[in-house]
């Protein structure tokens, strides 16, 4: 019997990573602190679709638990060795979670329709954004950097994102090199940023502050530091920033923008401000990527176990 | 189901042990085995066609395929494979027969028309590199070639197979294992000449449109 | 033809120069490496110490017995399931240290001690073998040891092919391994992302290897796919109809029907990513009309179905294990049938789940998230028919049980974590993030429980003892803590928005949490440690742990229990008629649990081959070489293995015949051994029994040598 002890200790120590949860600070969970319609969409979905799904898996999980310490057998509870087939259950155990997934199945179309990336309905179909005019913006992914190219104001800014608050954004992204996957956890869900393709997003931010915005998806070396800052201003502070940026006076037209596209880690997490962005410059970068006439090749050594010092020189 | 399953059985008469050994057929579990892998080889063609409805426009201004795809150049190439097939057949029709120098004049035949057919897409795919269509140009030409290739290697494949078999069924007869290999590679055979018709249709036909 | 590439290359070598710019100063490495040389000679010397040689060559390396390859594909599972473990110990340690921008490096990394690329490697190489070469060689290793039994059969149907997989899979395992000293593996994660994949981006041999170790793993797999479902079909006992079927027979089928139909598709993306990077073609290219998505399509065609090939075997364990402790026969064996092949067809539909986030349109996503969603319900109802079997049992909670109980609740959480991901407004944002590791791990490891479960389950069966109920009990529960402590913080980061793969943490809010899971990966550390003295333990107690009776549990209830044990290498004297859906249980029930035939009859046996081994070793070297782009080598060993398939066609002297009188004399002697009528003397060799004192190779009179 004392053997048995060791288990039971163990047992009840798994519990501690769950105390050590509740301790945890709610205002890190992106997920659960939405500040735009879509990621609100996000988390109403996530919400109702756990509710959903705890009506059945909640009452398994009670069963089960009571089945396991009901029926030991020293418990000497009704045995019943021949028991293995019912109609009744059997209707039970099909006829449950064929009515729980047709109840997900329609939040899910729902859901899918009202944060859709090419037209999320909780912006288009909300009379509140209906008279605002959105604010366009290109993206552009590099090996490892972000480049945002604001068309209507004719800036660009690498490695962060500026953007009025309550105003519809609608982004067109692409990508020179390999995959990336756009995404700003507080405003809006991730879409991929293909090379040689267009994708596209919509956000609103509802609340100004400063969010977190990155890659989701590894694209090589330089990934872990592909992240941008994504402030939501007032559209005052917004337009005095266009302002601002277009004093800057550094041009960029396809030539530089190539340039900037050589692989680079953005280790010390740098922004640059462009005025004066050739006009059609997103379509010129995809046209030459499809053309096979943007293309780095990432350096061997790059790919190999590099040390730092190496690292360093191609960061920026 | 249930009351079948458990047939009720008098546990005092009952045969527990099979003395009659009843065995297992052997070309039988052999055939299956190979219609099996026969399945696993169509997913192989079927990933190649879905591919090639994906790649069938991307010329990336390199050759289209009207000035690459000859259906006319794939005619030849389709009486010499389906006649291969036939010949294939009257060898199996000689097995059935027991007659051993059918069997190997047949295959010897199959071997010969399946030679043929594959000295035409060798020139056939010379002439392509000579003109500059070669699959490093576009998608769609990586794909052109990719799929009639993979086809040829699967012909090349059964003409070495056919080339061994020749040699088993001079010198060994018509034992067991050469007959399901000579079954087996009926099917792999008719299997072949299915897809290059099929690759006739979707590629060269298709593509000529 | 050939495309251009970086760094030199030489016709004799290939691109071996590579090598000498590689930097050899990395003290991992170097550690890997002492530690697989260290451990490769102490089981050198010991075999060669122990006069071991002839008795490796005859009994395991040129083995044709179903069990004994089963054993060894196991066995090789567990040790990749130990190099894949060690690399996710370095992936929690690195993402533990690399936190903030003021986190030290060390060892020439700019953070944490492992630099992006390597970092990237270690997840890759982990992921690919976790899933390719230690859950698929432990799953198919036990459907050739426990399938064939259970079906009354002697063998597989083809034997020799059954031995060329599980060399195939050694083969590709010794190519990952290889990877890890010369030269680097592919750092673009387990789907090989495209066109990360492409030359331009990985110009290394690290994608080549990645590309043509599961090139060689999955031909393997496939022609044991080929092999057990023509085993189920054609080799079952008299009286075995369909719906007597033993259900971890079904499962086996279902899943080897989706391994037979899906891995080809596989095959067929790794060979166009290996034509962009060998010839320059532009299947997956971005530029020159190439498709990107195209690789993803096909990956995930193969790869969704793949997560069920390895989940449905498992789902095959906990109905047998269930059962026999719950003393109750499986609750709806016809539903768990249908819903087994439910799984299997849906598995088909589901595959754009993997990139809802690709931006296809709303109608597309929602199909897919309703067929994904479908899954729930055949699952659901396997999960209801196991508590239903638990319900009016008499319940028994040795190891295995709790192995089976861990492995139920993993899926139901895992499964409603699968469930959310479904829904693409969910998917948007935890897509790509630690919250879909956490699902795939928790289901994972219902797979690895499950499997645990089964060796101890199986283990009386197969080597004639149990396994020590203390030291598994605490390995159960100090894994279980392990699982906790990683996964559950796991989950919580994903909802504070953490995404997978990063070497380097930009966020110091998330260290506590990563912290945890380093305690996690300690725990498992310790479980291993657990699991060595429980097989130490258990073997060194052999004699008092020894089972002779044929069913090892009292209350199993399937054909495999109806034999000896351990089982002769012929597995039944006669074949078994069976009458009943578990055969054993209803012969108990009516008392006619002996085993010994009235008469017995020839046996026909195949004969020990070492050609499934030379073509291994051939492709083996074939894969290397094409890595390095060896041309000659290649072609060379190339033209090898097509040469020894010819020679071996010619052989006909493949099987023998062991006379009536011979098994009977063999039977006699196992029951008078289990009786204690003759001494038990040195312990019976693995898998074959007292009757597997003869090994294929010899005449039957000649007795073993004492080894
Ligand atoms: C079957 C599949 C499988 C299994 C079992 C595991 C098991 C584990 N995995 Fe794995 N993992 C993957 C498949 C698997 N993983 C895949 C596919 C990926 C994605 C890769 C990618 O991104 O491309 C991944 C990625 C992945 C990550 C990357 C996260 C990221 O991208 O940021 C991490 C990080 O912690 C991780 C951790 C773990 C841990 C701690 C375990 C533990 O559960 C391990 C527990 C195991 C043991 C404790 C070993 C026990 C061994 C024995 C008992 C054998 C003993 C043998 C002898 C003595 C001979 N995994
Ligand atoms: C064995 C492995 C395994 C299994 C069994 C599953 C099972 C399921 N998986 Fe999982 N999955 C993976 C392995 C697995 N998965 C891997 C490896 C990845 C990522 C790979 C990568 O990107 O590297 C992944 C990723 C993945 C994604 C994509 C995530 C992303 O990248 O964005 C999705 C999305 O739909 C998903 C869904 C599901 C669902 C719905 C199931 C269902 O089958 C679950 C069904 C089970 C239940 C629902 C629980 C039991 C049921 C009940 C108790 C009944 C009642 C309940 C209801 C009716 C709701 N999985
Ligand atoms: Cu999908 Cu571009
Ligand atoms: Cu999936």
């Amino acid at each position: 019997m004392k053997r048995k002890k060791i288990p039971m200790f163990l047992r009840f120590f798994a519990l501690i990573p769950l105390l050590l949860l509740g301790g945890c600070n709610t205002e890190h969970f992106w997920l659960f602190n939405p500040k735009g319609p879509v990621a609100a969409a996000n988390l109403y979905y996530m919400v109702v679709d756990v509710v959903i799904m705890s009506i059945v898996i909640v009452p398994t999980v009670i069963f089960t638990i009571w089945v396991i310490s009901r029926y030991r057998a020293s418990k000497k509870a009704h045995h019943d060795p021949k028991f293995s087939h019912s109609n009744g259950l059997e209707v039970l155990v099909w006829g449950i979670p064929i009515i729980i997934v047709g109840v997900l199945a329609f939040f899910s179309y729902e859901g899918t329709h009202a944060v859709n990336p090419w037209n999320p309905t909780v912006i288009t179909k909300n009379p509140k954004y209906a008279d605002t005019k959105p604010l366009e913006v290109d993206v552009v992914t590099t090996d490892w950097q972000w480049m945002f190219i604001y068309p209507k104001q004719h800036i660009a800014v690498a490695n962060e994102l500026v953007i009025p608050v309550h105003t519809p954004v609608h982004f067109r992204l692409t990508s020179t090199s390999v995959t990336n996957n756009f995404y700003i956890p507080q405003l809006v869900g991730q879409v991929y940023v293909m090379p040689g393709m267009r994708s596209k997003q919509s956000l609103v931010a509802t609340h100004t502050g400063e969010y977190h915005g990155f890659s989701a998806a590894l694209s090589g070396g330089g990934f872990s530091w592909m992240d941008f800052k994504t402030k939501a201003v007032s559209e005052a502070d917004f337009n005095a920033w266009v302002e601002k940026v277009k004093q800057q006076g550094r041009r960029l037209a396809y030539p530089k923008f190539a340039a900037f596209a050589k692989p680079t880690v953005n280790l010390a997490g740098k922004v640059h401000y462009f005025s004066d962005v050739q006009p059609g410059l997103f379509a010129e970068v995809i046209k030459n990527v499809r053309d096979g006439k943007l293309q780095y090749a990432t350096p061997m050594f790059l790919t190999e176990n590099m040390d730092s010092k190496e690292f360093k020189q191609h960061s920026n | 189901m249930s009351s079948h399953d458990n047939a009720p059985v008098d546990p005092n008469t009952v045969e527990l042990w099979d003395y009659e050994d009843h065995g297992h057929d052997f070309i039988g579990t052999r055939t299956l085995g190979f219609w099996l892998y026969m399945m696993s080889d169509a997913m192989i063609f079927a990933a190649l066609f879905a591919a090639h409805g994906v790649y069938v426009r991307n010329f990336a201004g390199s050759f289209t395929s009207q000035e690459v795809v000859h259906p006319m150049n794939a005619i030849w190439p389709t009486v010499f494979i389906l006649s291969s097939v036939m010949t294939y057949g009257l060898g199996m029709v000689a097995l059935k027969k027991g007659n051993k120098s059918g069997v190997v004049n047949a295959l010897i035949l199959s071997f010969l028309l399946g030679v043929g057919f594959l000295l035409m897409e060798w020139r056939e795919f010379s002439e392509l590199a000579a003109m500059g269509a070669i699959p490093q140009m576009s998608g769609f030409l990586s794909d052109f070639w990719t799929i009639v290739i993979a086809h040829a290697a699967h012909v090349l494949f059964g003409l070495i197979w056919m080339a061994v078999m020749i040699v088993q069924v001079a010198v060994n007869g018509f034992d067991q294992n050469n007959v399901y290999r000579l079954l087996n590679l009926k099917i792999f055979w008719h299997f072949q000449a299915v897809i290059w018709v099929s690759i006739f249709t979707f590629v060269y036909l298709f593509g000529a449109i | 033809m050939l495309v251009d590439l970086q760094g030199p290359w030489n016709p004799i070598f290939g691109r071996l120069g590579l090598l000498l710019e590689v930097h050899y100063n990395n003290p991992i490495i170097f550690f890997a490496f002492m530690m697989v040389v260290i451990g490769g000679t102490a089981a050198l010397s010991w075999v060669t110490f122990t006069g071991r040689w002839g008795w490796l060559w005859r009994e395991w390396l040129t083995t044709v017995d179903h069990k004994k390859l089963g054993i060894m594909y196991i066995l090789v599972g567990l040790v990749m399931m130990l190099r894949g473990f060690v690399d996710a110990l370095m992936m929690r340690t690195q993402q533990a240290m690399a936190v903030g921008p003021d986190s030290p490096g060390v060892l020439g990394a700019a953070h944490g001690y492992l630099p992006p690329y390597h970092f990237d490697q270690v997840f890759t190489a982990h992921g690919m073998i976790m899933i390719l070469l230690a859950a698929t060689p432990i799953l198919v290793g036990f459907m050739n040891l426990i399938m064939p039994i259970q079906i009354g059969a002697r063998d597989m149907a083809y034997p020799y092919l059954n031995a060329l997989g599980l060399w195939l899979t050694v083969a590709a395992a010794s190519l990952v391994m290889i990877a890890l000293f010369v030269g680097d593996f592919s750092h673009a994660g387990w789907v090989g992302l495209t066109p990360l994949t492409e030359l331009p981006y990985s110009p290394g041999v690290g994608v080549d290897y990645y590309l043509w170790s599961i090139q060689i793993g999955s031909i393997g797999t496939t022609i044991g796919a080929v092999n057990l479902i023509a085993t189920i079909i054609k080799m079952r006992a008299p009286g075995m109809t369909w719906g007597r079927l033993p259900i971890f027979t079904w499962t086996t089928l279902a899943s080897n029907i989706i391994a037979l139909t899906s891995f080809p598709v596989l095959g067929v993306a790794l060979a166009l990513l290996t034509l962009d990077r060998y010839i320059g073609t532009h299947f997956f290219t971005a530029d020159l009309g190439g498709n990107l998505m195209m690789y993803t399509n096909l990956f995930w065609i193969w790869g969704h179905p793949e997560v069920y090939f390895v989940v449905i075997p498992a789902f095959g364990f906990l109905s047998e294990i269930i059962p026999t402790f719950s003393e109750k026969p499986l609750f709806g064996y016809v539903t768990m049938v249908l819903a087994s092949m439910a799984i299997a067809g849906v598995s088909w539909t589901v595959w754009l789940h993997h990139f809802f986030t690709m931006g296809a349109s709303p109608g597309v996503n929602s199909y897919f998230s309703i067929a994904t969603m479908l899954v729930g319900i055949p699952t659901g109802v396997k999960v209801f028919n196991w508590a239903f079997t638990m319900w009016r049992g008499k319940l028994r909670f040795p190891t295995p049980m709790l192995w089976a109980i861990g492995s139920l609740f993993l899926l139901i959480t895992g499964g409603m974590t699968g469930m959310m991901l479904a829904v693409p407004a969910i998917n948007y944002l935890v897509h790509n993030s630690v919250f879909v590791i956490a699902h795939f791990h928790n289901m994972f490891l219902l797979i690895v429980y499950a499997a645990f479960g089964a060796t101890v389950y199986w283990w009386p069966k197969v080597f004639g003892f149990k396994l020590d109920e203390y030291w598994g009990k605490v390995f159960f529960w100090l894994f279980t803590a392990g699982t906790l402590f990683v996964f559950v913080p796991m989950y919580t980061l994903g909802f504070m928005g953490m995404t997978r793969r990063l070497d380097y943490i930009p966020h110091t809010s998330w260290e506590p949490l990563l912290l945890l899971e380093v305690i996690g990966t300690g725990f498992y550390l310790l479980s291993i440690l657990a699991f060595v003295i429980q097989l130490g333990v258990s073997i060194y107690n052999r004699e008092k742990n020894r089972v002779v009776a044929s069913d090892a549990w009292g209350t199993s209830r399937s054909v495999e229990w109806m034999t000896h044990t351990p089982p002769p290498f012929y597995n039944f004297a006669v074949t078994p008629v069976i009458h009943a859906r578990d055969e054993w249980a209803w012969r108990r029930e009516h008392g006619l649990t002996n085993l010994m035939p009235e008469k017995f009859l020839d046996i026909h046996m195949p004969k020990n081959t070492a050609v499934p081994l030379i073509i291994s070793f051939f492709t083996l070297v074939c894969g290397f070489a094409l890595v390095w782009r060896i041309w000659w080598l290649a072609a060379a060993t190339f033209a090898a293995i097509i040469i020894a398939m010819i020679i071996r066609s010619f052989d006909k002297d493949t099987d023998y015949i062991i006379p009536a009188a011979e098994v009977e004399r063999m039977e006699k002697e196992i029951v008078a051994r289990a009786e204690g009528r003759i001494p038990a003397g040195e312990p019976a060799p693995v898998g074959g029994g007292a009757g597997g004192a003869y090994a294929s190779k010899r005449t039957p009179t000649q007795r073993r040598d004492n080894d």
